[in-house]
């Protein structure tokens, strides 16, 4: 009747077509999972003392780092084993490992939002014995951000007495700067916000530009990055010393009004739903006139295979209200309590934040962590030097509390429903409060 | 592995015979126990767990499951899933089964439709999130290259929280009505063919045949389609993610992407596994209700 | 005549409405992120493969594309074996504690519980399998995600299948499984291939389990190494599009193969 069955399905043939596919799987796993160590070292190490396996998100910013130091490391005698993930994901995984002393990694480069949660977890090894924190050649803020608890500023509870030990040491560089067209703002970078509006308008008049300023609007990190330099720079603060919230002061409501009105109207109309390839696309295709990022997009710029205007792109300093303070954020090192080549990570670090080092690592193009590599005669890029400037102007990293993600997310959300209506940046601020010291509260924070 | 005929074994098949169903559900129910059911159990601990600074300090019972409800961020999550969930899957059903009946008959042109119906869902879903996105895009989207060239002004569709979300349900309707269909006309194909003949001869149009005969007769096949893809709906991610984070505000705020982002962004583990027990009950609780409704019907 | 018109102008709309956005995305896939992002153009002024190279020689993207094959073909075919023999299970016998009616929902409901429940226990267990950025351990897991709905699926397929014709066959000697094997799985074969395209669409574009067990190309799996594409900050619109082109081949080709499979199905399921 319908014996004709259809020859793949006979399930004696199937049990041997499954037993071989898995031996094969098996063998394969076999093959790869003996360790692949395979390089042969004919480099024989100098005084370096060999192997340290580096986890690090995918990022433009660390190219130069493995495209020209990594190459230097393995002359000082260090094996650098570089293992790349994509960042969404990486938190996650470094902290599994770093928790359950996995030993995957010996040096994590952490986003610097992230080490106040490892740092709290106590999974990081103190590296002051080694690394001289207190150099003055290091960059302030960039230090300051190595140490738990924090030097400075509220402490998350439970750390209120400890002494603040180096669990971490910069290693590349990176913060928020302006970008600006010349052709518009042919006085030079212009110093305040009202003057980016101001010139801008006059661009747009005279047909060379669409838009003074564009920025991000979506909600969460992408909005509050944005705003973040307004906000500094209009003399704002988000907590106090107890953490109370102070987003909401004065300074705070006018930097949200500017940022949902004023702003909004001279920036493309879509700037609600932008990210950053769209306030990218809107710099380098010559359609607005300023805009705030940071260097990797900003160095577009004179890309002929990203930008429209080559030669008219120029970076300077976030523009003033009250002070010029724009946003920082590093790739900032640390070595979990169970790597497996723990001494040498430090070493390396040691030897990778030293002068010249970091010297080399101005010139491959990466803005370096110490002072005294900024003047290196030939910088990889011509954004180095403003960077610098950058810093001593103003430049200020996230609050230090592993909670921020979650308050980015609910001020990000307020901001962007406020930047929808065009209004309501106030508002937004005192709602945003509101839940902020909620989630604050079941988290213990003013027990 | 084949099994003899001779009358002895046959003796012996009939005890083999009570022992083997379990034979053949032992391979599959343990698989699932050791890689799902197990892990699931250690996702359950944690739930009752309060977590700080990314691990459990101490144990709070059921307060995470109560918090849920108190907590603006999660209904608001909640009812845009269920708006979308809804609304997806019922476009999906119907187109679904439009199109299987359409296609059910062996004619000219329909077997290429078939072969290309099939193409949108097998595209990873990032990548279909991507594409939209830079259909949906106010400044450079396919739509508003279009509108432009046509003369008019750039189509706004991620900066507005409606049609954001409308524009997300028509992604999902893009991407999944092909499986409904998929499903609906494997049924269709598997149905004998007399009672609708004979009805047809008796004269009945073929709306009335549908009605009374085919559609009935579906209704296992459409319980599975219609469970399978609100449970998946439920768990829609990585398109949302690309698409438009969850905005604008909080207008595409599924709660697949809430919970995703409580436990690794927020690393409140705890919490968010309770968020996701509590949405798996509901969808279960869907689910069955879904089925029982089903056979219910088959039987009367 | 009309049904002629009509039938033809339904397949014109099906067709355009699914072709536009595959069109989109290819277009993208050829042009620069300079002329995605920038220029509005609807059709790629200078088109070029360049995206689709850089994709195999900066990518590895042949090696993910090996690896999703790989693991897919294998999870899947393992699942559906086991899977359809525990569905029979359910279908014809009557089991214990009525294990029957439930155990095709108990297990459909492992399918409900999203990955991110389970995403790190069951990378703590890949763990301590040692099994970490393997082709086994992704088989593992997929295959015990696909048995959970193939058992429930097939359970549906076999039950209308009427129960006389196994019996008509095992009258005439046919034990359990051979009548099984030559009389149920040919008639249940649309349902077969039905749920064997739903297998494995889900597994070649799963996610999130592959983002945590895979770390290298010896087992990053396609959508994983697309997924490499989106950057902190940037994405690259361009690769990604290609990426999505060349990811869909295999299974678009495949599904190809099974459209015959399908129409078989139907001949052998008029039968009477």
């Amino acid at each position: 009747m319908s014996g004709h069955a259809p020859p793949e399905r006979r399930p004696g043939r199937r049990w041997v077509i499954a037993l071989v596919l898995l031996v094969a799987a098996l063998s394969v796993v076999a093959a790869g999972c003996g360790g692949s160590d395979d390089e042969a070292a004919d480099t024989t190490p100098e005084a370096g003392c060999g192997a340290v396996t580096i986890g690090a998100f995918a990022d433009g910013g660390l190219t130069p780092f493995k495209d020209s130091i990594i190459p230097a490391a393995q002359q000082a005698g260090y094996e650098v084993e570089w293992l790349e993930d994509e960042y969404g994901v990486t938190l996650e995984k470094w902290f599994a490992d770093a928790q359950n002393e996995a030993g995957q990694y010996d040096i994590y480069l952490l986003d610097d939002p992230w080490v106040p949660q490892f740092a709290a977890a106590g999974v990081l090894e103190d590296l002051g014995g080694t690394i001289d924190g207190e150099d003055s050649d290091w960059l302030g803020p960039m230090i300051d951000m190595g140490y738990w608890p924090p030097r400075e500023g509220p402490r998350v509870k439970g750390f209120e007495d400890a002494d603040p030990t180096l669990i971490a040491v910069p290693f590349v560089g990176d913060l928020q700067t302006m970008t600006y067209r010349n052709d518009v703002f042919t006085e030079g970078a212009p110093e305040t916000w009202d003057d980016i509006i101001e010139t801008g308008k006059a661009g747009v008049d005279a047909g060379t530009i669409k838009y003074p300023i564009v920025f991000r609007g979506v909600a969460s990190n992408p909005i509050v990055t944005s705003w973040y330099p307004v906000f500094l720079s209009y003399g704002g603060q988000f907590f106090d010393d107890d953490w109370n919230v102070t987003f909401n002061d004065e300074k705070g409501k006018a930097a949200a009004d500017f940022f949902v009105t004023t702003m909004k109207q001279n920036a493309p109309p879509g700037v609600v739903e932008y990210d950053s390839d769209q306030e990218g696309a809107a710099i380098l295709g010559g359609d607005a006139g300023a805009i705030i990022q940071y260097s990797g997009n900003a160095l577009k710029s004179d890309d002929p295979e990203q930008s429209k205007v080559v030669g008219k792109l120029d970076f300077g300093v976030v523009p003033k209200q009250e002070e010029a303070i724009g946003q920082m954020g590093i790739f900032i090192a640390a070595v979990p309590t169970g790597a497996p080549h723990k001494d040498c990570a430090i070493q390396f670090l040691d030897w990778y934040t030293s002068a010249e080092t970091q010297a080399a690592l101005a010139e491959a193009g990466s803005i370096p962590v110490k002072r005294s590599a900024f003047d290196v005669e030939n910088p990889g890029n011509r954004l180095i030097p403003v960077a610098l400037e950058q810093v001593d102007a103003g430049s200020e990293p996230r609050p230090r509390t592993p909670d921020w993600a979650k308050v980015e997310e609910i001020l990000g959300i307020e901001l962007n429903k406020a930047l929808q209506a065009s209004a309501g940046g106030g508002e937004a601020l005192d709602t945003a409060a509101e839940k902020v010291t909620d989630y604050l509260q079941q988290q213990g924070y003013y027990d | 592995m084949t099994f003899g005929r001779a009358p002895r074994e046959r003796l012996q098949g009939a005890q083999l015979d009570r022992a083997l169903p379990y034979f053949l559900l032992a391979p599959a129910v343990l698989v699932v126990l050791a890689v799902l059911v197990y892990p699931f159990v250690d996702g359950i601990q944690a739930s009752t767990q309060f977590y700080r600074f990314g691990r459990p300090i101490k144990s709070v019972g059921l307060e995470n499951y109560t918090d849920l409800w108190s907590d603006p961020q999660f209904r608001n999550a909640l009812w845009v899933t269920v708006k979308f969930v809804t609304l997806a899957v019922a476009l999906e059903t119907v187109l679904g089964l439009a199109l299987a009946l359409f296609c059910a008959r062996e004619l000219r042109g329909i077997r290429f439709v078939r072969t290309t119906l099939i193409v949108p869902m097998v595209i990873t879903p990032v990548v279909v999130g991507i594409v939209f996105r830079l259909i949906y895009a106010t400044d450079a989207g396919m739509l508003t290259t279009v509108s432009e060239k046509l003369g008019g002004e750039p189509v706004q569709i991620l900066s507005n929280p409606t049609k954001a979300f409308l524009g997300l349900v028509l992604l999902d309707v893009w991407e999944w009505t092909p499986l409904m269909f998929l499903i609906l006309l494997a049924g269709i194909q598997s149905l004998p063919v007399e009672p609708s003949e004979a009805a047809r001869v008796d004269g009945a149009g073929s709306w009335r045949t549908f009605l009374d005969h085919t559609l009935p007769m579906l209704r296992p096949v459409l319980a599975v389609a219609i469970v399978l893809r609100t449970i998946d709906a439920f768990g829609t991610f990585d398109q949302v993610f690309v698409l438009t984070r969850g905005g604008p505000g909080e207008a595409t705020r599924l709660v697949s992407l809430y919970g995703y982002d409580t436990a690794f962004k927020f690393q409140q583990v705890g919490y968010a596994a309770a968020m996701f027990v509590t949405v798996g009950l509901i969808i279960l609780a869907f689910a069955l209700a879904a089925v029982r409704m089903l056979r219910r019907v088959e039987t009367a | 005549m009309t049904a002629r018109v009509a039938r033809w102008t339904g397949i014109v709309l099906i067709l355009a409405v699914v072709l536009i956005p595959i069109y989109w995305m290819v277009a993208s896939s050829v042009k620069s992120n300079k002329e995605i992002t920038q220029d509005n153009t609807l059709v790629p002024h200078s088109p070029t493969l360049q995206n689709y190279s850089n994709l195999f020689a900066e990518k590895d993207f042949g090696a993910y594309l090996t690896n999703s094959i790989v693991v897919t073909s294998v999870s899947v075919f393992v699942s559906l074996v086991l899977g359809s023999l525990g569905a029979y299970a359910i279908a014809r016998f009557r089991l214990v504690f009525r294990l029957e009616r439930r155990l095709g929902l108990a297990l459909l409901t492992m399918r409900i519980v999203p990955a991110v429940v389970i995403l790190i226990p069951v990378y703590l267990l890949i763990l301590e399998l040692d099994l970490l950025d393997t082709w086994l351990g992704l088989i593992v897991i997929y295959t015990a995600i696909n048995v959970t709905f193939v058992v429930w699926m097939m359970e549906s397929f076999f039950r209308e299948i009427p129960v006389d014709l196994e019996e008509a066959a095992m009258v005439d000697g046919d034990t359990r499984l051979s009548a099984f094997r030559r009389i149920v799985v040919p008639l249940a074969a649309p349902g077969l291939v039905a749920t064997a395209i739903f297998a494995i669409i889900v597994t070649y574009n799963e996610f999130l389990f592959a983002l945590v067990i895979t770390a290298t190309p010896d087992s990053m799996t396609m959508p994983r190494g697309t997924a490499t594409l989106i950057g902190r900050i940037d994405t690259d619109w361009a690769s990604m599009s290609a990426a999505g082109v060349l990811g869909a081949l295999p299974i678009v080709i495949f599904a190809l193969f099974v459209q015959r499979h399908l129409v078989r199905g139907l001949t052998l399921g008029a039968v009477k």
